[in-house]
């Protein structure tokens, strides 16, 4: 189990490092080496931490161990096929924990982005109206229960294309340096996560690492079933792939255009869902 | 009773009051567990505040008093969050929610400074009129049902609750979870001192995570 956790978060930050990497192509920029992300953890493990003063010491340090745990946790949701609201409610809250992260340090900076990672949160709740959709095609929300009905019917992103592209909506929201990153955008520093340095910092890198294996782990096993190890990580490289495509060539909304395009997005999903919950 | 948070594992009665952890609501009564703990042993942050248009600075102080009411006001809304958590009771579902408002408001109108006094004062008008649809909502699933038991709800066994309720009990609770829509204003930079403004959002967050699992399974 602990090599489990250890692998999926050590792939997470390699996809990340490939993220860097395809963006600063398609740019025309050469960019780091494709293991940076693995690299930086392993800096900011050894260097020296500390905690501001004007931060809440016991939430500082402790977000830091809420984070990681979240995704832990999800890791095994998604490992046992437990309930999808389990990981779409750790998708939500892990917004309340860049929060945390933002508010929990005292800095301007970390504040602009914790309230913006509120605005986002805001704006994304109502794109799991997705999940009304999977209940009303598939009768459950146990992610086992899905994938039995995937073995049957076929996968789910071709009956649900439209729930398949709210969560890849999700996705993107959630890779940095993509259009909807407003919580970690220059001009607020590095937002959040701007005052937590060395140990705190590789902590939060191994969150990221393996936030970003989940991500893309549980979108393949919701909308394209159970498939072969090989096949899983070769398709988590094509999606993050995809989004470093769309990164790269998207600007960076404002962040009330941000939380625009997924308000839009979100309503007319809706829209979509309560037809599809009158037809079926 | 269909398992959209998973297979219940544990029931707790209290008369005919039910309380009930399946494996959705046992991880989101340990998160609000979690976060009343860090609320109660946190010190506040002291805010740094940039003066606009210049490079200077000053940091906020909080006194005594006021991380005290604070302090108290966001230990009461974990506590109300973690019971609307586990409940298995419609209308102790909408009491918790209405009390995790009430929490909300006082969170921030401890704060005394005008424009977060002036953003507490909507907060209360919000919150007062979002009862309105949530005790509405399980008066409804009473009057059509006979029975406000989660369970009993969604076994089937007193039919499934009309949409009105489902509709009601998520504009209640959108309205007492105030802090989406009022995340953008402005006592969210003015008022200082995570943890407590953390526990808005995030008591704001859980009681609609939670909401989902009700008006799917009743």
């Amino acid at each position: 189990m602990i090599g489990e956790l250890i692998g999926a978060t050590i792939f997470g930050l390699l996809l990340l490092g490939i993220h860097r990497k395809v963006i600063a192509r398609i740019q025309g920029r050469p960019g780091p080496p494709i293991w940076q992300e693995i690299l930086h953890t392993l800096k900011f493990s050894f260097k020296v931490s500390w905690v501001p003063r004007t931060a809440s010491r016991v939430l500082f340090v402790g977000i830091v161990l809420v984070a990681i745990a979240i995704w832990v946790v999800a890791y095994l949701v998604v490992r046992e096929g437990g309930s999808l609201l389990i990981l779409f409610g750790i998708y939500m809250l892990h917004k309340i924990v860049e929060h945390g992260f933002g508010l929990s340090s005292g800095s301007p900076y970390g504040k602009f982005g914790g309230v913006r990672s509120v605005i986002s949160a805001a704006s994304e709740i109502p794109l799991f109206v997705s999940v009304a959709g999977i209940v009303l095609v598939t009768g459950s929300l146990l992610i086992s229960d899905i994938t039995a009905w995937q073995a049957v019917h076929g996968p789910l992103l071709l009956a649900l294309p439209l729930a398949a592209f709210a969560m890849y909506l999700v996705l993107l929201s959630k890779m940095p340096w993509g259009p909807f990153s407003i919580v970690e955008s220059k001009e607020i520093v590095s937002g959040y996560k701007t005052e937590h340095f060395g140990i705190w910092r590789a902590g939060l890198e191994v969150c990221n690492g393996l936030k970003t294996s989940v991500l893309l782990y549980s979108f393949i096993v919701v909308f394209l079933g159970p498939l072969p190890l090989l096949w899983v990580l070769a398709l988590m490289l094509g999606i993050q792939v995809s989004l470093s495509f769309a990164c790269a060539l998207t600007p960076m909304l404002a962040p009330f255009d941000s939380v625009t395009v997924q308000s839009l997005v979100a309503g007319g999903l809706l829209l979509y869902f309560l037809a599809l919950g009158v037809i079926l | 009773m269909n398992s959209i948070g998973g297979p219940p594992l544990f029931f707790l009665e209290f008369g005919d009051i039910m309380i009930y952890f399946s494996p959705y609501t046992v991880a989101l009564f340990l998160l609000a567990l979690v976060f009343t703990v860090l609320a109660i042993v946190s010190r506040p942050e002291n805010q740094v505040e940039i003066l606009f248009g210049t490079d200077a600075y000053y940091g906020k102080e909080i006194d005594v008093p006021e991380m005290r009411f604070r302090r108290f006001m966001s230990i009461a809304c974990g506590l109300a969050c973690m019971g609307a958590m586990v409940t298995g009771d419609l209308f102790d579902f909408t009491l918790f929610v209405s009390l995790v408002g009430i929490c909300n408001v006082g969170i921030v109108a401890a704060v005394k400074t005008k424009h977060v006094q002036n953003a507490a004062f909507q907060y209360g008008i919000v919150a007062l009129t979002a009862t309105v649809p949530l005790f509405g909502g399980a008066a409804i699933a009473a009057a059509t049902t006979g029975t406000l038991s989660m369970i009993a709800l969604g076994s089937g066994l007193a039919g499934p609750a009309p949409f009105i309720t489902r509709a009601a009990l998520v504009l209640g609770v959108m309205g007492e979870g105030m802090a989406p829509f009022y995340a953008a204003k402005a006592e969210m930079f003015r008022a200082p001192g995570a943890p407590y403004v953390i526990m808005c959002s995030f008591s704001s967050l859980l009681i609609f995570l939670r909401v989902v699992e009700v008006v799917l399974t009743i």
